[in-house]
């Protein structure tokens, strides 16, 4: 084979694209279960361990800068090299999003209850790992189920954000206003960790879209 | 094979006939041992300077490519470190290039024993027009080596180029392909077991299938072998090479650093112009 280093280094960047997203996929499903169960130590875990993620975010990213510089790729080895650049920011992205999931385990007054962290935290970390599977494996049908997948967690959030807005208003209706600083407080946190969850859907659907388009120049999932 | 053995009367590595005092300062870009190394080395041809205060420690196996415009003086230095300069008569050089800490240019230091540590493939291939074998087992006796079928054997697996050619050993090296031609050229070059490898130019004669071979080549020889590259191809020294060197008009070595380097952050703008194609 001709240019073996070249295709080597190749490959190396594939294989470690796919061991970093595992690590994140790890990472994030370790912050669910923490934010699950209140899991201080896990949780604690989870945010010391961003700064890994962000190194080796980085190292990767000067590996396809480096691919880039020295080998001049075309066609399919420049789609390789472009989509791996850009799912690595989704996974780092998604390695934010479980830092501020472990963030929220320590505030012991808890997530809004009407937010099934696990449920909802759980379906967004398989559809990243489907994504990062596809990657792999060269799987376009796999693409595009995880879009399908995204469309199903969305509607979970949106319901579920539904309920908590439902909740605070009953609350404020009802005019317990001790209640309702105390609800506001775990409304907010409730918010914000149905918006990250759905966040890790849409970074594992961009990861998908790369991919796709990287196999097969199908822009389909990009916009 | 059915080729005969033959002699030659030296096996000697020793550069020198009288003691020599080692020179090891060095201002090297990796961590490997430097193998050659320029200080303040000035060419001059006649009245031309062709080489300007060139100061450079080049680290052993790996490969370092010299880079520049047409004229900047990176083939005169190539063929300063085989002191392939002495063949002009109208070349002076000021300066000192040692090998392992060994002054090249010292009269004790005997040029033939030079090159055998030294070897060189050009930009044409040049193979003699001699059998395949013959064209190897001519490295080996030139440079005074006992020649054996093993050591051919030897060299043509060292330059990728024994599949092709281990069943028609005795036809002429000028029928094999341009590529094939030069691969042979660097069996020849590396048969004397040499410690580094010069190379000018050496695929730009040929159709980027067969140069993508010898950059391949190239790759397996720095695990034996120091290279040594001059090209014009720009993208062929980010691939190929650890360290690039970079000299601009007038023979001065503007930057030397690693690949990666030069070719994404590179300190000198004169570099960067060059290599983004704004020199000039």
């Amino acid at each position: 084979m001709a240019r073996k280093a070249y295709r080597d280094r190749l490959a190396t960047l594939r294989t470690d694209i796919v061991l970093f997203g595992e690590l994140v996929v790890e990472r994030y499903e370790s912050a669910v279960a923490a934010a699950a169960n209140g899991d201080l130590r896990e949780a604690d875990r989870i945010v010391r361990g961003d700064d890994e993620i962000n190194r080796r975010y980085l190292e990767l990213e000067g590996d396809c800068i480096d691919l880039i510089a020295r080998n001049q790729p075309v066609a399919g080895d420049l789609r390789l090299i472009t989509a791996s650049f850009k799912i690595l920011t989704d996974l780092e992205r998604i390695g934010d999003l479980a830092t501020n999931l472990a963030e929220r385990t320590e505030y012991r007054s808890g997530v809004h209850p009407a937010v099934d962290i696990e449920s909802l935290g759980l379906a967004a970390g398989e559809m990243v790992d489907a994504a990062v599977d596809a990657y792999e494996d060269d799987d376009p049908a796999a693409c595009r189920s995880v879009a399908v997948d995204d469309d199903s967690l969305d509607s979970d959030c949106e319901a579920t954000t539904e309920r908590i807005i439902r909740e605070l208003l009953a609350e404020q209706t009802a005019g317990d206003s001790k209640g309702l600083a105390r609800t506001v407080d775990t409304t907010t946190r409730g918010l914000l960790t149905v918006r990250d969850i759905e966040r890790v859907g849409d970074h594992a659907v961009n990861i998908a879209a790369r991919t796709l388009y990287m196999l097969d120049t199908d822009n389909e999932l990009l916009y | 094979m059915s080729q005969n053995e033959s002699t030659i009367d030296s096996e000697s590595e020793s550069l020198i006939t009288t003691d020599v005092q080692p020179d090891t300062s060095a201002e090297p870009v990796s961590s490997a041992t430097t193998i050659v190394e320029t200080e303040q080395l000035d060419v001059y041809y006649g009245d031309d300077q062709a080489l300007d205060d060139v100061s450079i420690a080049i680290p052993e196996n790996q490969v370092t490519a010299l880079i520049g415009p047409s004229g900047c003086g990176k083939s005169t230095f190539l063929r300063c470190l085989n002191r392939m300069n002495d063949l002009i008569d109208i070349a002076r050089i000021d300066g000192t290039v040692t090998l392992r800490g060994t002054d090249i240019y010292d009269d004790a230091v005997d040029p033939v024993a030079l090159r055998r540590k030294i070897g060189m493939v050009f930009q044409k291939p040049n193979p003699f027009p001699k059998s395949i074998y013959d064209n190897v087992a001519y490295g080996l006796k030139v440079q005074g080596k006992k020649v054996t079928d093993e050591r051919v054997e030897e060299a043509l697996r060292g330059a990728a180029l024994w599949d092709e050619v281990k069943d028609q050993l005795d036809q002429s090296g000028l029928e094999l392909s341009g590529g094939q031609q030069q691969r042979l050229c660097i069996a020849r070059a590396i048969a004397p077991d040499p410690e580094i490898i010069l190379m000018d130019e050496p695929t730009s004669a040929l159709d980027p299938v067969a140069a993508s071979k010898i950059e391949d080549l190239i790759d397996e020889l720095v695990e034996d072998y120091t290279v040594i590259i001059v090209t014009h191809n720009m993208q062929q020294a980010a691939r190929i090479s650890d360290q690039t060197a970079v000299f601009l008009t007038g023979g001065e070595l503007v930057e030397f650093d690693d690949t990666t380097t030069i070719f994404e952050n590179p300190a000198d703008d004169r570099v960067e112009d060059y290599i983004t194609g704004k020199f000039g």
